[in-house]
């Protein structure tokens, strides 16, 4: 069954770049950006994947259990639009073609002076012969990126000017995940893209670690009562996991369960909160008005000029 | 006996001589990535061979004892056995995206396309050894490499410069540059001239070296990508990868004589002993066989965006022969 869902990906893929990626390359005169560009388009059709996925796994979840029933959701629709924006891949996209071009450089200056660059694989010879061993230790290793990245979105106060866009929403679903200002998505796309270089994760697998990390981050923003129970809940990050980080009483600096994927980081570090069996209202409750019900780019204005101010001062 | 015992696995997996032996096909994957060693009668993988990121072309030793193989992404060339498929050595090199040795077989340049730059290595066959001894940036994104047959000079064709460099290997300098067309890739030596795939257009151009002009072009098909003299001095094949065809031409009228429509993005070639023809359809992640005498194509499954190919065939390794097929480039 695995070998034929990659043989009609494949084939999708193939057709796509055979029938318009290819000859609008040739029409543009960029024929020397057709092998990139085959690599590259896994993205946007992994972003298209990803949406779909996401959403007949989470959909389905919000509609037989939810947390919270509202009848106005027209701030759930900007969250829509904040994931269409951002699910693409364009973003991630940027920065890792960007820092390939700088990698490939900063690597072969490296090579020229024979010293092994540092990925795994060089540092662990025998992960050559383990592609899926590999794969599970580079997810692990950028996931405890995102763990010190969500903290420090938390901790820095020109960052959490940003980040408190995406905890404004006070009717929280799986499109809350995409929930961003620009400015911190940009952040965010160097951050994970930079540490994937700088690990050697393979071209070739990154768009699906990405996807394997946004399915789980749309699924803890869920608005669905679910608990993975006492060992799921240390194992993976739950919506009930999550959502208490996104509470009421969780916002700022005070937050708790910062994890992404795996709560184990905040176990090691003291940030876990296991405790309480409750499915707290989401939002932040010193968030202005327009944070929290204005639409995508009143929320982008708002979010710069709350940066501005805090790196001032004023903020 | 121990013997015995070591080289039944081997035996089981096709490297050894026996009856029934199979010739095989090296097919570089770069996006899975890794090396396929392919049974050429069954289409069944014998082996493959991990490599660490990105790898595009390979090409054998002067000896052809040794099969070289650039790992652009990673940074390291392999050096395997063409026997056995077996890694005899990795070294680190930059970005070696396109190889090849000169026809004197003292020297092996390496193109590195993401860091425009073209190396220029001494070889040293009894260690494999690479002893870099000059670098030159002669434009943008340097992709495939012809010579001329005293080995005096490269050329290389750069990708986004729209030009090829023509580069004095005894002075390690750019002797000098011409301006071919959009996005040249293939560039062979053929009867004292040029012969450049201009992938951003439809044709090739003949370009006299001496002259330092392009004097022709040659209609093959939009994405004009790589050429490859068949053996025997039979007619040159040229592979589009945008209307995914391979052209024949006349190797001494250089007039098209046949045109075979291959679907998949043909991009790399390879001649087995029967005359047919071993191809790498990138975006189909496909091996293909071209019989050109009848113009049927077959195909079977390989890794992602296959590119480099090369055909081995058992008896000529057995007799250590050079192959009258190049190879593939």
């Amino acid at each position: 069954m695995f070998d034929e869902i990659i043989r009609l990906y494949d084939s999708f893929t193939s057709w796509l770049f055979q029938a318009a990626v290819q000859p609008a390359l040739y029409a543009a005169g960029m024929m020397e950006w057709a092998d990139d560009a085959f690599s590259w388009m896994d993205f946007f059709v992994f972003g298209v994947v990803q949406v779909l996925v996401v959403y007949a796994v989470c959909r389905p979840l919000e509609a037989w259990r939810p947390v919270e029933r509202w009848e106005d959701r027209r701030v759930v629709q900007t969250d829509v639009v904040y994931t269409l924006l951002a699910r693409l891949g364009l973003l991630p996209l940027m920065a890792f073609v960007i820092l390939s071009g700088v990698q490939a450089q900063i690597a072969g200056w490296i090579a020229d002076l024979g010293w092994v660059a540092p990925n795994l694989e060089t540092l662990i010879p025998a992960l050559e012969s383990q592609p899926l061993l590999a794969f599970a230790l580079y997810i692990l290793i950028l996931d405890f990126g995102e763990y010190w990245r969500h903290r420090l979105q938390h901790t820095l106060p020109w960052w959490w000017a940003l980040h408190s866009i995406h905890h404004a929403q006070e009717k929280m679903t799986f499109w809350t995940d995409d929930r961003n200002h620009v400015i911190d998505d940009m952040i965010a796309a160097l951050w994970f893209g930079g540490l994937a270089l700088l690990i050697g994760v393979p071209p070739g697998q990154f768009p699906l670690i990405v996807l394997i990390l946004r399915v789980a981050e749309s699924l803890s923003h869920a608005n669905v009562r679910l608990s993975f129970g006492r060992v799921g809940e240390r194992l993976l990050v739950s919506p009930r996991f999550h959502r208490l980080h996104h509470g009421v009483l969780s916002a700022g600096e005070s937050g708790r369960n910062f994890a992404v994927l795996f709560p184990f980081w905040d176990m090691l570090f003291r940030t876990g909160d296991f405790r309480r069996d409750v499915f707290p209202r989401t939002g932040d409750p010193e968030a202005m008005p327009s944070l929290v019900h204005g639409g995508w780019w009143r929320q982008q204005v708002e979010g710069t000029q709350r940066l501005i101010a805090t790196i001032r001062g004023s903020g | 006996m121990r013997r015995l015992a070591l080289a039944l696995p081997l035996l089981a997996a096709g490297f050894l001589p026996g009856p029934g032996r199979a010739d095989v096909v090296f097919v570089v994957n770069s996006m899975d990535p890794g090396i396929q060693v392919v049974d050429a009668a069954t289409r069944a993988e014998l082996r493959q061979i991990p490599v660490l990121r990105e790898p595009h072309h390979l090409t054998l030793s002067p000896a052809r004892d040794v099969l070289l193989v650039g790992d652009s992404g990673g940074n390291e060339i392999l050096f395997l056995d063409p026997a056995t498929g077996e890694v005899k050595k990795r070294e680190r090199i930059a970005n070696p995206y396109n190889l090849e040795f000169s026809p004197d077989g003292k020297l092996l340049v390496v193109t590195g396309l993401r860091r425009d730059q073209v190396d220029i290595y001494g070889w040293d066959a009894p260690t494999m050894g690479l002893n870099l001894l000059g670098r030159v940036k002669p434009g943008d994104m340097p992709s495939h490499i012809a010579y001329r047959p005293d080995s005096r000079f490269t050329y290389i064709t750069l990708q986004g410069s729209r030009a090829i460099a023509a580069i004095d290997l005894e002075t390690r300098q750019i002797a000098w540059t011409l301006q071919v067309g959009r996005e040249p890739a293939g560039i062979i030596w053929h009867n004292g001239k040029l012969l450049i795939g201009i992938m951003g257009s439809d044709h090739v151009a003949v370009v006299d070296p001496e002259a330092r002009r392009v004097e022709r072009t040659i209609r093959v098909g939009r994405g004009a990508h790589a050429l490859f003299p068949s053996p025997g001095g039979g007619p040159i094949y040229v592979t589009s990868r945008v209307d995914s065809r391979i052209t024949a031409l006349d190797p001494v009228s250089l007039d098209v004589m046949r045109v075979y429509d291959v679907p998949g993005g043909p991009d790399c070639l390879s001649f087995d002993e029967q005359g047919r023809i071993w191809a790498t359809l990138r975006w189909n992640r496909q091996l293909g066989l071209l019989d050109p005498a009848t113009g049927e194509v077959s195909t079977s499954l390989v890794g992602r965006s296959p590119h480099g190919v090369l055909f081995r065939n058992w008896n000529m390794q057995a007799r250590n022969e050079a192959p009258a097929a190049p190879l593939a480039r």
